[in-house]
């Protein structure tokens, strides 16, 4: 960022002082500054607090996915079954609530133990049964989409025109001092995440795996506990994402969680975070996912057409890209 | 140069000036030069880390030099020239980390750069093999099979078909990275005469070595590098002026005093070890005590150390650590077991740090729990054990310890994995080349850091592919042969000669 | 003979073969006992004119993915290049052939794009792919807004003819044309990058060119699946290329081409492509509820892996014994 040069010569150094870790993080944020500020040179209301919150409360579904895409990422995988676990733990939600409050905590447990369980599939059949993250997670999403159409007749089952239960639907709505319920709930995730990464032992050895698997294991890291344990996660927030979702527009869809795939993966990188695993910070992918959406407002404030949104979201993402995610030689 | 006094001489072959190369935060070549002639053999000579694998990578264009020239005959060199294009100016690499295409069969490794080709400019695969097979009969070694891939080969073999791909281009400059360090003596000769009848046709032949045996026999001229630089080129070098030379010191006094006898308690009893290549191995060691491993390369010292960890299975044999019998599926049982094992590896990159991560959570990682209550790190615990590690063992003069690894020097890369296994509090500690690619500083640092350990009361089983530090470091050493302890010495040996004659002797085919 | 057959059973595509096979038997055996009679010529027309589009792009993320990357950017691709079919590809005569041609010289320079970053800029490909998926989806939207377009029927009599199997003569010249593709030194030189690209360098393959015309090629493969796609479906549409990209993966995976890099065949994609198609109307032929369709498809996937794993592991231990 622009004012660390007051330190002169010497905030170059201290920028190389820092871990890569850090240093990513830093770079996310200055990328999402950046775009709000050209944002709100073409548009001085772009900045203002109503307009960032709105933008907040859509990047924060990004968030969610994004938190689990970020934790299969560190050690080197990636997580493709989140459309249909988001979509499927949303439909959960609805058809075991019936709409009804007494149901609000059955039909919570049932959706995030559906993405517990499927992420814990996920995991074991990336770490113990050696199936590339990519084939496990594509054959588990095209599981859950066929088995979410199916069992919910294409959305058309008796229960599938439910809505949310009330309860849920008003935390999504209500604010709490003038702030949607919503932000504080990410802000929530962000601050876990970021004390189970930096602060616990567990975060310590996600790291370890992602930098060096074999390091990791002959330092007495239970290597694959570890993977299966972030893909049980990368399951648990696909369903948070799907239950925010829900609570916040009234019913499910199909293709409710489409979108998200790509999302989470762009999130997490312009969020800094190495898609080779070991680097980066949940905080870096907060930034990531505003800037996506922050991108994307911008361009409907102009009036861009869709098409053109789409092309300048890629390029967008390309440059930043070649800013900081360049694959270093020397690992 | 200038350019007068070039015409007067003989124009080099090859000639680097000046050159200086950085990875991370290590300068690997300083200023360094190099020069040799047509047809003469040149050996490099250095200690580990001396930058000479990082200088024939600059030669043959596979890196490029932050700064400073190479010249081929007399002809600059751009900065960037890719391999491909030295190739056409006859230079060709067989480089230590193999370069053979692992998925590839040995003739398509062989004829990837001229294929036989038929009609409209095809590949002929069904002339692939009888055209390899014919390279290899030429070059002598028909008993490699060319349809095998690369991955399926035996390292020897393996090392066999990259030196018989470079020869096979008859070059005019032959550069040789560590061509023998995975040959068997058999194999050794045969190259050598290949050398010697390249240099007679003109060839300048240029070879690393570790093996001063072969330097002697081979070398027309030596140049010796040390610490990333050019120290001399000399036509006639004794190995002892060449130590000197390579470690800017005389090696008397440079290692700590081991003279007096561990007494202690048995720390470790193994028997009849069977796995990998071990064919049953049994030694005990006492607390107190450092005792060597030697033997030539691969006669199972790496599968020893994996499996005293847990890092690979053993097939058979029992383990006692501190008089209580342990079965060790993992390095976390290893971890645990009784007075608790460490192991230190050679190859820091790929089994021991975590380059883009701090000092100190490398150094925390092993004792993690520890310094934990409910899966919390307490952040204070862990720097102030971070803290007097570092200050102890003289890590990285005085850098944060929230810098990355990755920007430190090898030694003191090195000094940070033995932190982190010091801090497990083992009491069986499994050191394994742990000075390879080290200053010579700073080996003398960890040096006198074991003979500190040992006296503490650890037990220290020392690997190094440097007999010269086993002979003068152990209280007693093991002499592998084929999976076995052939011979036990009394130490400290002191003269290394001892060590290598014990682990030739009764070697069939030797 | 039986020492070529064995090659060819123990090959890198034999897995791509066997769950081809797999799925064929139990095609006929559902089709039949359902129908009673055995399928009809139709019925292979329809399923070989449904299938090229998947097989062309499964040719070309199978190149990709042996050199060690992954191309999401052919939904992408595919999507633009069936847009213009869809609106620039009419009249009579040769016109609407030229315009085919430069479709194909479209998606190559397409691919060519994705390469250059991969390989100059040094950008992971699956992150490289999916900004150019952005970027190439919304070229689709832009020439066709609203799904719609046309095809000569000319054109369509030769690419995908109803009635005469025209569609078997480009199969195989896919076909033909991986074979030659492989026996070229360019071909030797795609599995070297992908085996190990920095031996690879160190001995002089040019693997920056190598990538670039991989993706090159990748793009061409998904322009010739745009072009069979607005052949059959005699319209186009600006979202027609998303499907493509999971299942593309998807066949490669069960083709057998390994995703590490340096292993693997197209051929073994072309029959995994197939397989996946077939599956599409076992389900339909067995009575189940078209909804359950991705179900099967991604227990077909993972139970293809693990079997692809499993023979490995065997073969691995039974080497290791003799």
């Amino acid at each position: 960022m622009s004012t660390t040069e007051i330190g002169g010569p010497s905030w170059r150094a201290r920028l190389r002082a820092l871990t890569p870790n850090t240093r990513r993080v830093l770079y996310a944020w200055a990328a999402a500054v950046a775009v709000i500020a050209i944002g709100s040179l073409f548009n001085p209301d772009f900045a203002t607090w109503s307009s960032l919150r709105v933008m907040l409360v859509v990047a924060s579904f990004i968030g969610f996915v994004a938190a689990g895409q970020m934790l299969v990422v560190l050690v080197g995988g990636i997580d493709l079954s989140i459309p249909w676990v988001l979509n499927g733990a949303a439909i959960v939600l609805t058809t075991t609530s019936l709409g009804q409050t007494g149901r609000t905590g059955l039909a919570l447990a049932l959706a995030l133990g559906l993405g517990a369980v499927i992420g814990f599939a996920n995991g074991m059949g990336v770490a113990w049964l050696g199936v590339p993250a990519v084939v496990m997670t594509l054959g588990m999403n095209g599981v859950m989409q066929g088995l979410t159409l199916g069992l919910s007749k294409g959305l058309t089952c008796a229960s599938c025109a439910s809505y949310a239960p009330k309860p849920l639907r008003e935390v999504f709505v209500d604010k709490v001092f003038g702030v949607p319920a919503q932000l504080l709930l990410w802000a929530g995730v962000a601050l876990l995440l970021t004390v189970l990464l930096t602060l616990t032992t567990f975060g310590r050895r996600v790291y370890a795996v992602g930098v060096s698997p074999r390091g990791a294991y002959l330092s007495g890291v239970s290597v694959r506990g570890v993977t299966v344990a972030l893909y049980t996660l990368s399951g648990v927030f696909a369903a948070i994402a799907g239950i925010a979702l829900v609570a916040y527009g009234g019913q499910p869809s199909l293709g409710l969680g489409d979108p998200y795939l790509f999302e989470s993966i762009a999130a997490v990188v312009v969020g800094g975070v190495s898609i080779l695993g070991g680097r980066g910070h949940y905080v870096g992918v907060v930034a990531g996912s505003l800037t996506l959406v922050a991108v994307v407002t911008f361009l409907q404030a102009q009036r861009v057409p869709e098409y053109g949104r789409s092309i300048i979201y890629g390029l967008v993402i390309l440059a930043i890209l070649l800013t900081y995610g360049r694959e270093k030689s020397n690992a | 140069m200038v350019l007068t006094e070039k015409s007067e001489m003989q124009v080099m072959a090859i000639e680097a000036s000046g050159v200086d190369r950085a990875f991370g935060g290590v300068q690997a070549l300083r200023g360094a030069s190099f020069a040799a002639r047509p047809a003469e053999i040149h050996a490099l000579a250095g200690e580990n880390g001396a930058g000479k694998s990082t200088l024939i990578k600059v030669l043959c264009g596979v890196i490029t030099a932050d700064r400073g020239k190479v010249e081929i005959f007399g002809q600059q060199v751009r900065r960037v020239v890719e391999p491909a294009a030295r190739r056409g100016l006859g230079v060709a690499t067989a480089f230590q980390e193999l370069s053979l295409i692992p998925d590839l069969t040995v003739a398509e490794n062989l004829l990837l750069h001229s294929p036989p080709r038929g009609r409209l400019g095809l590949v002929r695969r069904g002339r692939l093999v009888p055209e390899a097979e014919a390279i290899l009969h030429r070059y002598g070694v028909d008993y490699i099979d060319s349809r095998l891939t690369a991955a399926e080969l035996s390292v020897a073999h393996r090392q066999v078909v990259e030196l018989v791909r470079v020869l096979a281009t008859e070059p005019r400059v032959l550069i040789l990275d560590e061509p023998t360090a995975a040959l068997p003596d058999k194999q050794v000769e045969w190259l050598s005469g290949h050398m010697r009848r390249l240099r007679d046709a003109g060839t300048c032949v240029i070879f690393t070595s570790h093996r001063w045996r072969e330097i002697e026999a081979l070398a027309d001229r030596v140049t010796v590098m040390r610490n990333g630089t050019h120290v001399a080129t000399r036509e006639n070098l004794s190995e002892a002026e060449a130590v000197t030379l390579m470690s800017g010191r005389t090696f008397e006094g440079t290692y700590p005093d081991v003279t007096t006898i561990a007494t202690g308690e048995t720390a470790l009893r193994v028997s009849d070890l069977r796995g990998g290549r071990l064919q049953g191995v049994s030694f005990s060691m006492r607390q107190g005590e450092i005792l060597g491993v030697g033997g030539l390369a691969g006669q199972g010292q790496r599968d020893l150390f994996l499996t005293l960890f847990g890092a690979q299975r053993a097939a058979a044999g029992n383990l006692e650590v501190g008089g209580f019998p342990v079965t060790l599926r993992r390095p976390r049982d290893a971890i645990r077991a009784g007075l608790g094992i460490a192991y230190v590896p050679e190859d820091r990159k790929a089994e021991g740090l975590f380059l883009p991560l701090s000092i100190r959570d490398n150094i925390a990682l092993a004792t993690l729990a520890r310094r934990s209550s409910g899966g919390l790190v307490s952040r204070g615990r862990e720097a102030q054990a971070v803290a007097s590690l570092v200050g102890q063992l003289r890590i990285g003069a005085g850098r944060s310890t929230s810098q990355a690894v990755g920007n430190l020097s090898g030694g003191n890369q090195q000094k940070v994995l033995m932190a982190r296994w010091l801090l497990t509090d083992a009491q069986v500690l499994l050191l394994f080349d742990v000075t390879r690619g080290v200053d010579a500083a700073t080996k003398r640092d960890i040096f006198d850091l074991i003979a500190q350990l040992a006296a503490q009361g650890k037990a220290i089983l020392f690997y190094s592919s440097e007999t010269e530090e086993i002979a003068h470091l152990c209280h007693r050493v093991l002499v592998l042969r084929e999976g076995r302890v052939a011979v036990e010495l009394d130490g400290p040996v002191r003269d290394a000669e001892r060590i290598v004659a014990a682990s030739l002797k009764e070697v069939p085919g030797a | 003979m039986p020492d070529r057959l064995r090659r060819l059973l123990s090959g890198p595509a034999s897995l791509g073969y066997a769950v081809l096979t797999a799925t064929a038997v139990t095609y006929l055996l559902v089709y039949t006992t359902n129908l009673g009679h055995l399928p009809t010529s139709f019925d292979y027309l329809s399923i070989l004119n449904t299938t090229l589009p998947l097989v062309f792009v499964a040719i070309g993320q199978s190149l990709v993915v042996i050199t060690g990357g992954i191309d999401l950017s052919v939904g992408g691709i595919v999507a633009f290049c069936v847009a213009v079919t869809a609106t620039r590809v009419h009249g009579s005569g040769l016109t609407p052939f030229a315009w085919l041609l430069a479709i194909l010289a479209l998606g190559t320079a397409c691919g060519a794009v994705n390469g250059v970053i991969v390989a100059r800029a040094r950008i992971a490909p699956i992150l490289t792919t999916l900004a150019t998926l952005s970027i190439f989806s919304g070229l689709a939207l832009w020439v066709l807004p609203v799904p719609g377009g046309s095809i000569p029927s000319g054109v369509r009599m030769v690419l995908t003819n109803p009635t005469v199997p025209t569609g078997l003569i480009w199969l195989s010249l896919a076909v033909l044309g991986w074979l030659v593709l492989r026996r070229t030194r360019f071909g030797m030189r795609v599995y070297a990058v992908g085996s190990d690209e920095t031996s690879a360098v160190a001995i002089g393959v040019p693997a920056a060119r190598i990538k670039i015309a991989v993706y090159a090629l990748s793009g061409l493969c998904s322009a010739l699946a745009a072009v069979f796609y607005v052949s059959t479906t005699t319209a186009g549409d600006a979202n027609a290329g998303g499907p493509f990209i999971l299942t593309s993966i998807a066949s490669v995976v069960v083709g057998g081409v390994a995703f590490s890099g340096g292993r693997g065949s197209a051929l073994g994609a072309m029959a995994g492509a197939v397989a996946l198609t077939l599956v599409i109307d076992v389900i339909f032929f067995a009575g189940i509820d078209p909804l359950y369709q991705s179900l099967f498809q991604g227990l077909f996937l993972v139970v293809a892996v693990l079997l692809g794993t499993g023979a490995a592991l065997i073969a691995r231990a039974r080497r290791g014994a003799l």
